[in-house]
């Protein structure tokens, strides 16, 4: 085997457990993580397959922007997403039917098909393609027009997503537990911060 | 040299690192040194002559203690984080070039590389503060990456200044260009400079250094994310942080004053020398400011530097534009 | 790929630097002979830790991470923009210009909607 194969063999490794633990963590956290195993894999490949400006984009947008906004919305979604009832839901007898099922069709699926059809062949790419030239002179060039649209699909996500987060965080802000612990325990507040505002960070 | 790349490679590499883990231990005693001396203190003398072999007693020390992870943690992460974290920070190294030769590899978008994994350097550290199951951290971790990503906006916009300037986004390149047409921090009248400051602010925001260092500020959150780590754990995540700053210092050197460009001296020499000049910078700063609060960290990145970013940038274009 | 290989290659040794240090403490390390059950307790500044620290956090650090979001997507148009202007020429500050003027659009409702006060 060539080092690239290694290398090939590395990154597939490291894709595949990386999407079982995003699937199968019952934690949602160790469950980003495995996300962020996958998506740092598939970048490798996307540098073994020349395309180096699609590597950068997945590891600064996917890996450092996507990632982090999974994680902070679990983190808002706090304890209720680790799940209370630590996975054991009545009927989960199902499962034990349903996966294997749904493992062997799709297993027999890819067989089928990889016996059937005939393998495609493709070209090498063209030497510079994938390079961020190539990227730069089709987007300010050819895309013009979904370039500059683009950043109008940007501003309408964004504009619906904080309308909707602005709409819970402007609620009347509940006091954090300890707050209210401290207050009854002491008879009010013993520090006038207390007496104001929320606790630091802690939104109840 | 051997032919083989991957061998060739193998060898630069390992001796990269290990110039690299050599100069983080002793920028340590070296900052200590600065530290005492601002401080009206001494620093480090007992352990050699000048306390010269303090970081290989530290180092030493660090691994003969006994690592706790502690009951409630998530061990594996707990585990995981520390040599990610390093693994991140030196990571950047590898596009760095040191000299005209001396460069591990002249990738066409190395500064997207580097700016890529200086991005994600905010994330491990969080999962330490996660995996510790510690409030201390988790807030920590939390501060650590809402501040990571706010920065990491002005601070790849600042970079791409001389990108556009140089019109090349390879490292090598960009020092090349400026070996040639004048260093990046007093061209194009103006926006080199403010950029050159606006990466070095935001560097620090990124290492966490003063004033950028709320989330692990010692006054309310113990020691952040890294609270519960204790012993070699420790010290990997203090080299990171070392390496991290180190290597900013080295990417705003190479990106704005010039690189390896310099009369006289070999080009290694100036590499060092402005690198080191910039560290010193770094550390001045640390030693000398106070902290700025969270809120007060946000709005001056989102609602000043993130504009201000942007017509940098647009000033660049329109300079290159009117120059050619 | 060819000109990649010396930075996975070094990617590899860096991320084994860790492990490198972390196995050589587990042969240097000395173990304590008594442990004391309140060693691996969770530190609170020597109080009883009160529960979990894995809490519901506030959504201001989900509007962060979604603003960032938004402005990461636009740098990573920058970045082929960076090269292109030299070829482009004015046209390209033109297009530039546009995206950026929507965006800031995008920039001043978050402000004006308080996405960016970190309350």
């Amino acid at each position: 085997m060539t080092p690239g194969g290694y290398f090939f063999g590395v990154c597939a490794v490291v894709a595949v457990l990386g999407a079982l633990a995003t699937i199968s963590a019952r934690n949602p956290i160790r469950g980003a993580m495995g996300l962020l195993a996958t998506i740092v894999g598939i970048a490798g490949m996307y540098v073994q397959l020349s395309a180096q400006f699609l590597a950068a984009i997945q590891l600064i947008v996917y890996a450092g922007a996507v990632v982090v906004l999974f994680v902070f919305v679990i983190m808002l979604l706090g304890p209720d997403a680790h799940g209370a009832d630590g996975g054991k839901r009545p009927g989960s007898w199902a499962r034990w039917i349903a996966a294997p099922l749904v493992s062997v069709l799709l297993l027999g699926g890819a067989v089928l098909l990889a016996r059937v059809s005939t393998p495609q062949r493709f070209r090498a790419a063209p030497p510079g393609h994938g390079t961020i030239e190539a990227v730069g002179g089709d987007v300010f060039g050819r895309a013009l027009v979904p370039f500059e649209l683009s950043t109008a699909l940007l501003i309408v996500a964004a504009v619906g997503a904080i309308a909707i987060a602005r709409s819970r965080a402007t609620k009347p802000s509940e006091r954090p537990a300890s707050v209210g612990a401290t207050r009854r325990l002491f008879g009010g507040a013993i520090h006038p911060r207390d007496a104001r505002t929320v606790d630091d960070e802690v939104a109840r | 040299m051997t032919n083989d790349p991957w061998l060739r490679a193998l060898l630069e590499g390992a001796a990269v690192v290990t110039a690299l883990m050599t100069a983080v231990a002793w920028i340590t005693w070296l900052e200590r040194k600065i530290a005492g001396r601002i401080q009206s203190r001494l620093g480090p003398t007992m352990v050699g002559p000048f306390g010269l072999l303090q970081p290989l007693a530290d180092a030493v020390k660090s691994m003969q203690k006994e690592s706790i992870v502690p009951r409630d943690a998530d061990a594996l992460l707990f585990w995981l984080a520390p040599p990610l974290t390093l693994a991140l920070a030196l990571g950047t190294a590898a596009v760095i070039p040191f000299s005209p030769g001396l460069l591990a590899s002249d990738v066409d978008i190395g500064v997207l590389y580097a700016l890529a994994l200086s991005g994600l350097l905010s994330f491990p550290i969080w999962i330490a503060g996660w995996a510790s199951n510690n409030k201390y951290s988790l807030l920590g971790g939390m501060r650590m990456v809402a501040q990571g990503i706010s920065y990491e906006i002005p601070m790849v916009l600042s970079a791409l200044v001389p990108v556009v300037l140089a019109g090349t986004l390879s490292m090598g390149g960009v020092v090349r260009h400026q070996a040639e047409h004048g260093w990046f921090v007093v061209s194009a009248p103006g926006v080199g400079f403010v950029a050159f400051l606006v990466f070095l602010l935001t560097a620090l925001a990124e290492g966490n250094r003063i004033p950028f260092d709320i989330p692990e500020a010692e006054s309310e959150l113990v020691a952040g994310p890294t609270t519960e780590y204790t012993a070699i754990q420790w010290s990997l995540f203090a080299a990171a942080e070392y390496a991290h700053s180190l290597l900013a210092s080295a990417i705003a050197a190479t990106l704005f004053l010039g690189g390896w460009d310099g009369p006289v001296l070999p080009p290694a020499v100036w590499m060092v020398l402005k690198t080191g000049a910039l560290f010193l910078l770094i550390t001045w700063l640390r030693w000398s400011l106070l902290r700025l609060r969270s809120d007060q960290l946000m709005s001056l990145c989102w609602k000043l530097l993130v504009p201000l970013t942007l017509l940098l940038l647009l000033g660049a274009g329109t300079w290159v534009t009117l120059a050619t | 790929m060819q000109s990649w290989i010396p930075v996975l290659v070094y990617l590899a040794i860096a991320s084994s630097v860790g492990v490198v240090m972390l196995g050589a403490a587990r042969v240097l390390r000395v173990r304590a002979r008594h442990v004391p059950p309140t060693r691996a307790a969770t530190y609170e500044c020597g109080e009883e830790p009160a529960g979990k620290a894995w809490i519901r956090f506030h959504p201001r650090y989900y509007l962060v991470a979604l603003v960032f979001v938004l402005f990461d997507v636009e740098t990573v148009f920058l970045a082929p923009w960076a090269l292109a202007t030299r070829a482009l020429g004015g046209y390209a500050v033109v297009e530039m210009v546009v995206f950026v003027a929507v965006l800031l659009l995008g920039w001043v409702y978050a402000w004006r909607k308080g996405a960016l006060r970190w309350q």
